[in-house]
């Protein structure tokens, strides 16, 4: 596998690339929301939707699946399709079973009605319309989860900063920022639906980064106290240890990848819907792709120019040093 | 290391691994009790919403009764017409008409109730949950997860044995939805009771400075904090004939009697309640006391009406799918197998010695989490993944470095000596920042994100032990044998005389 990329030559490409992801996601999600449902799309966890709900007792229906066929029917007969299905056993006062079909916010109310109508028609129980409106979720996972990965992120510079070198230290904490939005902004841009899962894949991403920048500088530290690899200009060993690093860099999230189709695959036949499995694996996929890109490509392309102003430096300092010895 | 001591090591070793993953997946009958069976570790280990479903709870306020309860009303009063006149329609839902007089009051009692509630179940930990307006602002539905664990999950999708705990799911929304302030009274019946405070303007939350859980060797406690005059107040009010019940509204609180001998265990204007049911229970009202006193009580009363039925925890399937869980656990196996595959066929019998590190991997992570509990979630099997990552990676670096070393022309004993020298800061390094990272999310984050702080936590942990415990494993086992090269899948550089 030829890995020999001459990646700090390309620095521009990959800004650009990454501009271009970030602005077309933002841009994509701040007209969403105001003409569509949200900066994100957000998952059924989220959204505001209309359910019918229906629910039977034990006497009157010994097996789910009869009440769910007349359920299907009626809906069917109306052109109605549910995104999704839950089944639930009741206990309390009724013993019985409880069917909730979610429905897009924008479904025909009169439809509904009818299609409950014949449900209703069928089973004693009763079936019933109902909105759901904003899903107070758990909000304080999220600005705790975002509080989180800030630490992370400003414990993996500082690390960084004493373990290795300022510079790489500016390039860990570049490729966080650069992953991290890149996530968020495919998120926003393929407009995947986002659930409450979405905190999860963003500290996910933060970690996969951490891990490849921890090879990638290790590479880097290894070449620069090596006596050959020492005396390459600082655009050769950004390439040359980016690529000893690529396997290993594209191993991870690969791997990851792999496992987020196998369960897709899995889950499919699990749900029996591709819907419903849909979002919490394209969320992993953004997660893996943009780690992927970030540290294998952009991270190396703009961290040679971080050494080469660093090289600079030392050397200046080194000359002013120098000169100051010698008056 | 002769070949017995070689051979004892690594039998005892395969036959631990061996036991232990017995144990955690087999399910084995009880000597001399048919009914009971001892459950794998697996079995024990407690899922997340997006495998084992949610339950979820309507709560109606006063009121407001659902479509089904006002059809069943109307039959059963149809003699008197005022039932079927008393209510209008809302959505899904019927109002009683006396709340409509002032119907934006009303929703926004509601959505202000909400907001408590969101708060009070955002306070459990729950990896996912909500708490969402349903009907137009009418009513609420909370949703939480099952917290089954895999064994009572899959018993309950097969048997339909309903796990015990769903009763904890229950007393949580029970307790969550108590209306009203906290207050202190001479009686355990409302009706005709009274503060016991001096005087009528005393509030009984005024008496507290923080109410919160507190845990000492296992034992959970509800710890009440009192300000110094709330402390006196109340000390006065009670003697030998005389307790103070606390009251959530109307509701007598029975845990909570303060007493003489009660007040006898005060320290530090301290006095820790143990409640009667556990951890779940004593958290559910820590967070209801804290909430009361800081002034966030709902308004409403829920599910108190008559005519509401609506007082059943439905639970429902997940949205992966019923069998989510099983497959999440094959996806897994699958991602053991090819780590294991790719090992020994890259470094022959070496790739053996790292199959043992990953299997002990495995079987220390799922006794980890089996035994602190943690709510496994797909994301967390990401994570748990992410380590073994990490364990193969520092492990093939080592035996690359080795390999490297070896091609140099010196023995296996010097090369991994060197290799192990020169990958210790590349490893270490890896591996704090990996710890770091783990402890802020496990400490600063909540639900999912903090479970999965922990799962990383315990991996890295693991992965670092192994790596080390690799390095034994290895001199241990290739110790007898003759050919260390071929042992390793590593060539011998043939060197010229010169």
């Amino acid at each position: 596998m030829k890995t020999d990329f001459k990646l700090s030559s390309k620095m521009h490409l990959f800004i650009i690339i990454s501009c271009v992801i970030i602005a077309l996601g933002v841009a994509v999600g701040t007209i969403c929301q105001f003409v569509a449902n949200g900066y994100f799309n957000y998952g059924f966890d989220w959204s505001d939707y209309k359910c019918v709900t229906v629910s039977y007792t034990c006497v009157d229906f010994s097996d789910e699946k009869e009440v769910r066929k007349i359920c299907d029917e009626a809906f069917a007969s109306d052109g109605l399709k549910y995104y999704n299905c839950a089944y639930g056993d009741v206990t309390g006062d009724i013993v019985g079973g409880e069917f909730t079909f979610k429905f897009g916010k924008s479904v025909n109310d009169e439809k509904l009605a009818s299609a409950v109508e014949k449900i209703n028609a069928k089973i004693q129980s009763g079936a019933s319309v109902h909105t759901v409106e904003g899903l107070k979720g758990n909000t304080k996972a999220l600005w705790r989860g975002a509080v989180a990965i800030a630490s992370v992120m400003a414990a993996h510079f500082i690390y960084f900063a004493i373990r290795y070198k300022l510079t790489m230290a500016l390039g860990a904490l570049l490729a966080d920022v650069h992953n991290l939005a890149v996530f968020v902004s495919l998120l926003s841009l393929a407009r995947i639906p986002v659930g409450s899962a979405i905190i999860t894949f963003a500290v996910l991403t933060v970690l996969v980064t951490a891990v490849g920048t921890c090879f990638l500088f290790d590479r880097v530290r290894k070449n620069c106290k090596d006596e050959n690899a020492s005396k390459l200009s600082a655009f050769d060993l950004t390439d040359k240890s980016a690529s000893e690093s690529f396997k290993v860099n594209l191993f991870v999230p690969v791997v990851l990848c792999t496992v987020a189709v196998l369960l897709f695959v899995l889950m499919s036949i699990s749900a029996m819907s591709v819907f419903t499995v849909l979002s919490p694996v394209l969320c992993a996929l953004a997660c893996f792709v943009s780690c992927a890109y970030g540290t294998l490509f952009f991270t190396p392309a703009v961290y040679s120019r971080f050494k080469l102003i660093g090289d600079d430096y030392k050397l200046k300092h080194a000359r002013a040093k120098k000169e100051k010895l010698s008056k | 290391m002769n070949k017995v001591k070689s051979a004892i090591i690594t039998t005892l070793l395969i036959v631990a691994i061996a036991v232990l993953a017995l144990f955690s997946t087999v399910s084995f009958p009880i000597v001399g009790n048919d009914a009971e069976t001892l459950s794998s570790f697996i079995s024990n280990i407690h899922l997340g919403s997006d495998l084992t479903g949610e339950a979820y709870s309507m709560l109606y306020p006063d009121g407001v009764i659902s479509s089904a309860d006002y059809e069943n009303g109307v039959k059963i009063n149809a003699d008197d017409g005022k039932f079927k006149d008393n209510y209008s329609a809302r959505g899904g839902v019927y109002v009683r008409k006396d709340k409509l007089e002032n119907e934006e009051e009303f929703k926004a009692s509601i959505i202000a109730d909400a907001k408590v509630l969101n708060e009070r179940f955002g306070r459990k930990g729950y990896s996912s949950y909500s708490v969402a307006l349903e009907d137009g602002g009418f009513a609420i539905k909370v949703s939480v997860p099952t917290n089954y664990t895999f064994g009572e999950y899959i018993n309950f999708v097969k048997y339909n044995e309903v796990p015990s705990s769903r009763s904890l799911i229950n007393y949580t929304i029970q307790y969550f939805m108590l209306d009203g302030e906290l207050s202190f009274r001479n009686s355990s019946t409302y009706e005709g009771s009274k503060s016991v405070l001096p005087s009528v303007n005393d509030k009984a939350s005024d008496c507290f400075k923080d109410i919160n859980l507190y845990s000492v060797a296992g034992n959970y406690f509800v710890r009440m904090i009192f300000t110094k005059e709330g402390l006196e107040k109340i000390t006065s009010v009670v003697d030998a004939d005389n307790k103070a019940y606390m009251f959530i509204g109307e509701h007598y609180l029975n845990d909570f009697d303060i007493t003489v001998e009660t007040l006898e265990n005060v320290r530090n204007n301290t006095l820790s309640l143990a409640p009667s049911a556990g951890k779940s229970v004593a958290e559910d009202y820590a967070t209801l006391f804290n909430t009361v006193i800081n002034g966030k009580t709902l308004v409403n009363e829920y599910n108190g009406n008559p005519a509401n039925s609506s007082n059943g925890i439905v639970s429902v399937t997940p949205a992966l799918g019923s069998y989510a869980a099983i497959y999440l656990f094959v996806t897994l196996l699958a991602a053991l197998a090819a780590v294991i595959i790719y090992s020994i066929i890259k470094y022959k019998k070496l790739g053996l010695v790292h199959t043992l590190m990953v299997l002990s991997y495995a079987l220390s992570l799922i006794c980890a989490v089996m035994l602190i509990e943690i709510q496994v979630t797909v994301a967390g099997a990401f994570t748990a993944l992410l380590g073994l990552a990490l364990l193969s990676f520092s492990n093939f670096r080592v035996f690359e470095a080795v390999r490297a070393e070896s091609a140099l022309g010196r023995t296996i004993q010097a090369s991994v000596k060197s290799g192990y020298k020169k990958t210790l800061w590349t490893v270490l390094d890896l591996h704090i920042i990996m710890l770091v990272a783990a402890l802020m999310f496990t400490l600063i984050g909540v639900g999912e994100v903090a479970s999965c702080g922990l799962i990383f936590f315990i991996s890295v942990i693991a992965s670092y032990v192994l790596y080390w415990f690799t390095r034994f494993m290895w001199y241990v086992i290739s110790s007898p044998v003759k050919d260390k090269f071929k042992f390793c899948g590593y060539k011998r550089e043939a060197y010229d005389e010169d």
